[in-house]
């Protein structure tokens, strides 16, 4: 009887263990945001869970700005602690996580990668006064109303608009279908597209909703080969968006794809196959690698550092750490309402654009048109 | 009706490989009385452990698949080793032992392959056929000639082996069957390895059509305890059957409910469950609980 039980208890014991040590690596740290000792930052990301690949370059991106600050030693002589906190791309998570970094004495975030789960924190760190840079983009974070959130790059809003700019003004194109999900990043899509062609006359010849967690697109994707569209907008996360495009040309439909950020990812890429995604328009902020020599050295010590190639959303996080990490040697080091005031204050000329924050939290309006050439995100001509 | 028809063609895929899951759920459940809820991690684990063999190690298809069938097999083994002491003492226990494990698994396979996934291309590089405007991936049918083969394997396995009726006979009942000699741990070693194995080849099948990732074995998970429960808990073809209702289902549901087909899914999942509690051919027999 004891045996068994010694058996049992040692499987709880060591999921527990397991558990633990995926889920919350800032946890059991008793540092506190005093004057000496290293200035605690918390990074929330989703490291586990579908959007966990988002959470992982995040980090990285954010990683090495710390390093290199950190390297270069530290903000007004003191060193940066930059401790990663789980959320599982789930508010209720991240709920719970706001709490924590408040009562453990973080005085800043970056994260996460998840509108949905920045905009159920944004309360809790508004009132505990803890400014927040996201990567999330969706316009329900600026309808949130924190002086205490900042975004890293431009909304939906601004992605969707300059690709419908593109497609219908530039190149003619009116015969659209749209596949978006309804998740909050597919439902910001959805909206900021659908309101930017209607506003230059044109309805959409199919607008179907998915779900975040489908797999079969064939109903959706037949129906839409039978209108024959010259175009397919998608808004949709990395590994979705690609099963789509797949499906899609399995099913014999030619049309090109265009979408914002996620489809000029490696991710989605190499989920749909290389030839698959052949002249699909990306709508994104961050194009490629190599359009300047601050992306290349970027590049480069991403490379260096992670034995993987750079790619936007690490690009984001790295941009809006450097944007806190000055903004927090500015202000010499302070913390709550001066700190927001400080990163709103800051000017930065960064990876995804110069970034200059308005009243709402967005320091980016612009973005860039590319299309995917040889397996490549290449600038459009 | 080309809607209609490739709908279903969609489904259909998927769903066969539903029913794999839902098979390794149904044996364990037919030969020990137990939900082994380790399995859709187990399926995380085979899909890793074949997209592996096949894309680092570059092996063929076929044999990163038996490798990943085979350590699965291992890892299936290790959890009866683990559970054993609680079989017929402490039923409540296993279940949640069966959890633990799951969650073990996942932290394990977020350690050693981190948690951004990959694609795997498909192993089967020919276009699809066209029929009549009908699109059928070559891959799609390579999953269900699989699919059948298995389920034909261990339908001969259970009713004409040896072992396999003396696993049947644990089922009905182990005390009968340990006073006849039948070793009843090993008959429950030989369920969780089949099990696992099932699973790893689920997983593995399913890597090409989707994206490996941890939360793969989570979303098949889910829809291969469904489709068992559908099908009738417990019964071999009743798992196949599930498994290809379920998918199909899916497949119509996303066409007709767009955002809300999951949960049309579930509601009609949930009305045939109350209607016919025991699934299409769920039998009483099964049960230790």
């Amino acid at each position: 009887m004891l045996r068994l039980h010694a058996t049992a208890i040692s499987v709880f014991a060591v999921s527990a263990v397991l558990a633990a040590g995926c889920s919350a690596p800032g946890a059991g740290d008793e540092n506190t945001g005093n004057d000496s000792g290293p200035i605690k930052i918390a990074l929330v990301d989703a490291q586990s869970g579908q959007l966990s690949a988002l959470g992982a370059w995040e980090l990285k991106g954010a990683r090495l700005a710390v390093d290199e600050w950190n390297a270069a030693g530290g903000v007004n002589g003191r060193q940066i602690q930059l401790d990663v906190f789980d959320d599982q791309g789930d508010p209720t998570v991240g709920t719970n996580l706001a709490r924590k970094i408040d009562s453990e004495g973080y005085i800043a975030m970056i994260g996460t990668a998840e509108s949905a789960v920045t905009i159920a924190m944004a309360p809790i760190l508004k009132q505990a006064e803890i400014p927040n840079i996201t990567s999330g983009q969706s316009p329900g974070l600026v309808a949130v109303g924190s002086e205490f959130l900042f975004l890293n790059g431009p909304t939906s809003t601004t992605y969707d608009e300059t690709l419908a700019k593109h497609v219908v003004d530039t190149k003619g194109i009116k015969s659209i279908a749209m596949i978006t999900n309804n998740g909050s990043y597919g439902k910001g899509e959805h909206d900021a597209f659908l309101k930017a062609l209607t506003a230059r006359g044109v309805t959409p010849v199919a607008d179907q909703v998915v779900t975040t967690d489908q797999k079969d697109f064939s109903a959706v994707l037949t129906g839409i080969r039978q209108k024959n569209p010259q175009l397919i907008f998608l808004g949709a996360e990395e590994v979705e968006s690609g099963l789509i495009v797949k499906q899609a040309r399995d099913l014999g439909i030619t049309a090109p794809f265009a979408g914002a950020a996620p489809q000029g990812t490696p991710v989605f890429l190499d989920t749909a196959g290389a030839a698959n995604v052949e002249g699909t328009i990306v709508s994104s902020p961050y194009l490629s690698n190599d359009i300047d020599d601050a992306s290349k050295k970027f590049a480069a010590a991403y490379q260096a550092k992670f034995n993987e190639e750079a790619e936007m959303h690490g690009a984001k996080a790295y941009d809006g750490t450097q944007i806190l990490l000055t903004a927090l040697k500015t202000s010499n080091l302070a913390t709550g309402k001066a700190l927001a005031d400080a990163i709103r204050a800051t000017k930065h000329d960064g990876l995804l654009g110069d970034f200059a924050y308005d009243r709402t939290g967005v320091g980016i309006f612009a973005t860039s048109i590319g299309t995917i050439q040889n397996g490549k995100l290449v600038a459009a001509s | 009706m080309q809607v209609f028809l490739q709908t279903i063609v969609g489904g259909v895929s998927l769903g066969a490989v539903y029913a794999l899951v839902a098979l390794g759920f149904s044996l364990v459940y037919r030969t020990m009385g137990l939900v082994n809820f380790a399995h859709g991690n187990v399926v995380t684990v085979g899909a890793y452990l074949a997209s592996t063999f096949y894309l680092s190690a570059r092996l063929p298809f076929t044999l990163a698949m038996v490798v990943a069938i085979g350590v699965t097999a291992v890892i299936g083994l290790v959890i009866e080793r683990v559970l054993r002491p609680l079989e017929n003492r402490d039923f409540d226990l296993m279940l949640i032992g069966t959890i633990g494990f799951g969650i073990v698994l996942d932290a394990l396979v977020i350690m050693i392959w981190g948690a951004t996934g990959r694609a795997v291309p498909s192993p089967v590089p020919s276009a699809p056929l066209d029929i009549l405007g009908l699109r059928i991936r070559t891959y799609d049918l390579v999953v269900l000639a699989i699919a059948a083969v298995a389920t034909v394997l261990l339908v001969l396995f259970l009713s004409r082996t040896k072992r396999g009726a003396a696993m049947q006979a644990v089922a009905m009942d182990h005390e009968a069957a340990t006073a006849v000699g039948i070793h009843v741990g090993r008959s429950n070693a030989i369920a969780f390895m089949i099990g696992a194995g099932l699973a790893a080849l689920a997983g593995g099948l399913v890597g090409p059509l989707l994206y490996v990732s941890p939360a793969l074995g989570g979303a098949l998970g889910i829809k291969g305890f469904a489709a068992a429960i559908l099908g009738g808990f417990g019964s071999i073809p009743g798992a196949i059957v599930g498994g290809l209702a379920i998918g199909v289902l899916d497949s119509f549901t996303a066409g007709h409910f767009q955002g809300y087909s999951e949960l049309v899914t579930f509601l009609v999942f949930t009305a045939i469950i109350m209607v016919r509690p025991t699934g299409v051919f769920g039998e009483r027999t099964v049960n230790r609980a």
